[in-house]
């Protein structure tokens, strides 16, 4: 600057070095939680697996019939022995995602039916191809750290389809990997194929890659099937995702709070159930809300209640200092337009604010039914706006730029200043896909939308030579378990 | 029943980029900016004024000393309400966080709602665009989302300000070229009000006005202060400034020159008419480095507003943001995404009048499409920004355990009123509807022609351009305005 | 010992400094001021507009190597003979009157003195008859003009119309920007041309001449 001496250090100069945001108070989200509490302890929950609850009984719960209520020193006992932190690896071993307070991630939506043909348009079925290319694609997206895959592949055994994708997945993509398991069986399978591509089982649970998804989708009952997997995963030391998926005025009540009640409730069980198994497993409180649509009779994912749920469901996991994840960032519109362009963006900005550590929802359309590999790329890109607007900006003396204002003065110009060109590049995000062309450039280029350019870039991507393989011992390891799984399952 | 203290929540989601600290930072800074450094006013008016008042005039260059600053930001009015044009009832309360929304003003083109084509804008698609503002619910105000080009350029601006007045009641901010122009408008909007007092008292108008940045207020944005001050009409000083070109590449630099700018207006404004209300404004963002464009859709635009709107709060000053807006060239998903990006953290942060609804090609183009899908996403944004009440009856403890594991919950809202009651309490927290968003199953979407939202957006305004009325003035009243636009008197920029 | 690719280089990387030690150095061993001019300095500013066109370089960074170069240039320009160093041509740049935004215009110049123009930057608010004057005293080939409102781009036409009065038009090209400007506006009031942004132009001021 332009003084001629000015030294001086200073006290008591608080920032915020992001953003902050919270759509609850910590005073509400205790609120919440006290109520899940005595929700669990006066009626409690249905749980369908005979194992589960002769476990809740030998560990001091009161079990009557298939209803387990748990007193509320187990649950607090629960929510403050498992992990406030878990690290993901990479298939290397390399650290890559980092769960902890609000740092966000973003991966593709694992539960879609359908998959949009990139040269057709046309909806149909999900083949292990695209699994593989959806593996290849978020390999090369800077933004996606997990991988997942699109759906079900058909055209193999149904009940082995998960592993086949997981399988396309661990040997295209060397992210970790956001895994739907439907049972302790399939889990097993997916453990015994992660742990041979790195080596033991020890060395999984010490480098993680693989975290499961398992769902839970009605209120206060827990099945079987999803249980099995809970208790799998807790004692292997597999970090899993228990994921909520409720609907207000159907599965949830009206009032938005009485959902995230709910959906902390349906979270508790699972978590006090892993920690008993194991305490200290890793857990993972997931969720996908939406209101009931009475006008269209859906349950529009892509609603903006969605992200407003799910930002007081990360809030409040938040508070309880446990990991979050959730299905943000679908979209209801049938194909890609200005509608999905608005609601992935509303879903992804909403749930990267509120703090959600893995968010699960990239590349999906029709209120999830549908996947699209442009709309993941598109995905990525608004994250990296919204991590633009997160990571807010310096001040101090040389960034806030008095001498440089002095000198240039009134009718002057920065473009020719060296603090120019020294600062423009780090201040500013530099889209890929956006277009900020004038017309005639944009014209001469092809006059596209932005979903054609971002279709292009996923060819682009996609011709791009592939990841390093997996050693072909491994391979073929993995192969010979996915047989065995054929025909078990 | 609960009984408790100590319970502090968030009855809406909060957002908030700078500390206080930052926020002091930022104005001391743009007092040293006044001080040292200056401001070019060219008018001699204004000239006299701001010396009368204390401040150090050498030539154009105006030095401001802190204590004016101070005493204006004190000074000025905070409680600033806009109103209906027809019935003279308050519709805006600029204050707070209070966000409300409206559109962009002159582009030089526009797409036509019929073929798609980009044209001049005119007289008509002034009108058009009115009626479609006038129309929408989520839309607060207006501003003309076009210029009058197939009438003399000279005088456009009356008719473009006729156009506005004939089609919506709703608040407008008002654009002009010069002072001659702006005192003819204000004429014309006496003339709605019903006299000089009237539109006092129930402001249904205000001014506005830009620097031209770096540091520099020309002759006719000067006047334009003054005005407001004297007649007592919001005044709304907008700097549009882009990092690294206008002002310096740092967002802490835009912050301190922007903050700098709308002070030294203010400082004006003040000592013109101590008392004036105030609008400080902003659109702030980056120029592209490989495109050279001002860009309307960068994260960078959706920050520094937000830091805009908490120095505002700071400050307590009314703002006035930007949003809605778009770079690309037609309405597709980066309008979409943009555009969501834009109005949701303008919802969160809080600047109170937030313009530029319907602007695509970064500024260059209106289009109404994008005006009635914005007016979808403002509502999507205003559900999120309703927040989750936490209160016994909303925890629904009783609800859930009434209904067993694995049970079904009731799907309407229960009303604790009589219909026969003639009080009917609104809540904030019904759910978001829309007519245009699709939620539809594959099938039906496919059978009703594939459209997208756009062009879903694109029959809506087809129809309210050949089927909406919007609520009309009295013969009289469009007789004096017609007269004002019929009688104005060109004057050629900078010959007068 | 500098060469006249480091020297392109240098001013490639904007490196100002670099630039004048190089060209000194070149100068010391004997180079022909000329050569330094032609084989090093516009060399790395033709390379500079290149990767701008790629996306690889920025406004700022063509800034930073427009002063490099010109530092170059300064050292050598007192050394050549009248006549030696030939411009592409003479642009008088200008923001029409009652109209005080001149960055658009003033990039426009940077821009065209990079790629060999000369530049005259005739300022803000310049009326008609100070444009005509200019144009008949210092006979420009390209007079370029700049508005931002719709009333101020009148006085463009105004200043065509003065041209032709006085029968000078067909003596200067004449080329318009801005915001509100366009090609159907710059064919209405018959002028050579239009340019949206400054690199284009720098293009429509070679294809004019």
């Amino acid at each position: 600057m332009y003084t001629s001496r000015s030294h001086f250090k200073r006290a008591n100069f608080d920032v915020n070095q992001t953003i902050c945001w919270k759509m609850l108070s910590e005073d509400q989200c205790e609120e919440i939680f006290v109520t899940a509490v005595e929700l669990l302890e006066r009626s409690g929950a249905q749980v369908e697996s005979e194992e589960a609850r002769a476990l809740f009984a030998a560990k001091g719960c009161w079990v009557e019939g298939d209803t387990v209520r748990i007193p509320s020193a187990k649950l607090e006992w629960a929510v403050r022995t498992a992990p406030s932190r878990i690290t993901l690896c990479d298939r290397n071993g390399k650290r890559a995602v980092l769960m902890e307070t609000e740092n966000n991630h973003f991966a593709p939506y694992f539960g879609s039916e359908k998959i949009l043909d990139r040269s057709s348009g046309e909806q149909r079925d999900i083949t292990v191809n695209d699994v593989v290319e959806t593996a290849r694609l978020s390999e090369k997206l800077s933004r996606v750290s997990l991988v997942s895959a699109p759906g079900k592949p058909s055209g193999v055994n149904k009940n082995s389809a998960g592993l086949h994708a997981f399988e396309a997945l661990l040997s295209n993509s060397t992210k970790p990997i956001l895994q739907p398991v439907g049972n302790a069986k399939e889990a097993e399978f997916v453990a015994e194929m992660a742990a041979a591509a790195v080596g033991s089982s020890d060395k999984l649970r010490q480098n993680p890659y693989v975290v499961f998804a398992i769902q839970c989708d009605e209120p206060r009952f827990h099945d079987q099937d999803a249980l099995g997997a809970v208790m799998f995963a807790a004692k292997s030391g597999i970090p899993f995702v228990y994921l909520n998926k409720l609907v207000s005025g159907v599965t949830a009540p009206l009032n938005t709070a009485g959902t995230l009640v709910l959906a902390l409730a349906n979270s508790l069980v699972a978590l006090t159930l892993s920690q008993f198994v194991s305490a200290g497993a890793p857990f993972i409180s997931g969720g996908q809300f939406t209101v009931f649509d009475q006008k269209n009779a859906v349950a529009p994912f892509g609603a903006p209640e969605a992200g407003l749920i799910g930002a007081g469901f990360s809030n409040l996991m938040r508070h309880l200092r446990i990991p979050s994840a959730g299905v943000y960032g679908l979209s209801d519109s049938n194909f890609s337009d200005a509608q999905a362009g608005a609601e992935f963006t509303y879903g992804i900005l909403t749930s990267a604010l509120a703090g959600t550590n893995v968010i699960a929802g990239g590349g999906a359309l029709e209120s999830g039914r549908v996947a699209s590999a442009a709309v993941l790329a598109m995905g990525d890109e608004v994250l990296g706006n919204v991590h633009r607007i997160m990571r807010t900006f310096d001040m101090d003396e040389e960034h806030l730029a008095r001498g440089v204002i002095d000198e240039v003065g009134p009718g002057g110009n920065y473009l020719s200043e060296s603090h120019t060109s020294f600062y423009f590049k780090s201040e500013q995000y530099w889209p890929t896909l956006i277009n900020r062309k004038r017309i005639d450039d944009w014209v001469d280029s092809g006059a596209k939308t932005m979903g054609t350019r971002a279709l292009e870039y996923v060819e682009e991507l996609l011709s791009a030579p592939a990841v390093s393989k997996l050693d072909s011992a491994v391979a073929a390891q993995l192969k010979s378990i996915l047989a065995k799984a054929d025909q078990t399952l | 029943m609960k009984n408790r203290v100590n319970y502090r929540a968030n009855k809406t989601p909060s957002m908030k980029v700078l500390t206080d600290s930052q926020c002091q930072e930022i104005l001391l800074a743009a007092e040293e900016v006044l001080f040292r450094t200056g401001m070019e006013y060219h008018d001699p008016q204004a000239l006299e004024i701001l010396k009368k008042h204390g401040c150090f005039v050498d030539g154009i260059r105006v030095r401001i000393p802190p204590f004016l600053v101070e005493r204006a930001l004190r000074s000025c009015q905070k409680h600033v309400v806009l109103c209906n044009s027809r019935t003279g009832k308050p519709e805006m309360f600029l204050e707070g966080n209070n966000a409300y929304f409206g559109s962009g003003s002159g582009t030089p083109f526009f797409r036509d709602p019929y073929t798609g084509e980009r044209k001049r804008s005119t007289n008509q698609s002034i009108g058009w665009a009115t009626k479609v503002l006038d129309a929408m619910p989520n839309i607060d105000f207006c501003m003309s989302l076009g210029l009058v080009q197939d009438v003399p350029l000279l005088v456009a601006d009356r008719w473009e300000f006729e156009q506005q007045l004939l089609n919506t009641s709703k608040p407008i901010v008002n654009v002009v070229t010069d002072q001659w122009a702006q005192a003819d408008c204000i004429a014309m909007a006496e003339a709605v009000a019903g006299g000089a007092e009237e539109l006092r008292r129930h402001p249904f108008i205000t001014l506005y006005l830009e620097p031209i940045s770096p540091g520099i207020i020309a002759a006719e944005s000067c006047q334009k202060v003054i005005t407001g001050a004297e007649k007592g009409i919001p005044t709304i000083f907008t700097p549009c400034i882009m990092a690294g070109t206008t002002a310096p590449a740092t967002i802490a630099g835009v912050l301190v020159q922007g903050i700098a700018e709308s002070l030294s207006g203010l400082v004006l404004s003040q000592c013109a008419g101590e008392g004036a209300a105030y609008i400080m404004g902003g659109v702030y963002t980056i120029m592209d480095m490989s495109s050279t464009i001002f860009s309307y859709g960068a994260p960078e635009m959706d920050l520094m507003l937000a830091c805009l709107t908490d120095m505002g709060h700071y400050l307590n000053l009314p703002v006035f943001g930007t949003n809605g807006c778009t770079d690309s060239i037609i309405v597709d998903e980066q309008a979409g995404i943009e555009a969501a990006l834009s109005i949701t953290m303008t919802n969160l942060s809080g600047p109170n009048l937030n313009h530029d609804i319907g602007y695509c090609e970064y500024g260059t183009t209106a289009n109404l499409d994008l005006v009635v899908m914005d007016n979808e996403i403002v509502g999507m944004a205003r559900r999120l920004t309703a927040g989750i009440p936490v209160n016994e009856n909303t925890l629904s403890l009783d609800e859930i355990e009434s209904v067993p594991p694995k049970g079904r919950f009731r799907n309407i809202w229960d009303t604790d009123w009589d219909d026969d009651e003639d009080f009917i309490p609104k809540t904030n927290n019904r759910n978001f509807e829309s007519d245009l968003i699709s939620r539809a199953a594959h099938d039906m979407w496919k059978s009703n022609g594939r459209k997208s939202l756009t062009e879903r957006c694109n029959e809506t305004v087809r129809d309210i351009i050949e089927n909406y009325e919007p609520e009309q003035l009295p013969k009289d009243v469009k007789a004096k305005i017609r007269d004002i636009v019929e009688h104005a008197v060109a004057k050629i920029p900078g010959v007068n | 010992m500098a060469t006249y690719e480091q020297l392109a280089q240098e001013v490639v990387k904007g490196k100002r400094k670099l630039v004048i030690a190089s060209t000194n150095e070149l100068l010391q061993a004997g180079e022909a001021p000329l050569d330094i001019i032609n084989k090093a300095l516009v060399v790395g500013m033709s390379e500079v507009g290149v990767l701008f066109q790629q996306n690889k370089m920025f406004i700022p960074e063509v800034l930073m190597s427009a002063k490099a170069m010109e530092e170059g240039i300064n050292i050598v320009k007192p050394l050549l003979q009248a006549g030696d160093m030939k411009s592409n041509g003479t642009v008088i740049m200008a923001t029409v009157q009652g109209d005080l935004h001149d960055i658009g215009k003033n990039l426009v110049g940077i821009m065209l003195e990079s790629n060999g123009f000369t530049v005259i930057n005739a300022g803000k608010d310049v009326s008609p008859e100070q444009l005509v004057n200019m144009v008949k005293e210092l006979k420009p080939d390209v007079l370029g003009m700049s508005a931002m409102l719709t009333t101020t781009m009148l006085h463009m036409k105004d200043t065509i119309e003065l041209l032709k009065e006085e029968g000078i038009r067909d003596q200067v090209k004449v080329i318009i920007g801005g915001a509100p400007v366009s090609t159907d506006f710059s064919t209405e009031i018959t002028a050579d041309g239009f340019a949206p942004d400054a690199l284009s132009a720098v293009g429509l001021c070679k294809r004019l001449l």
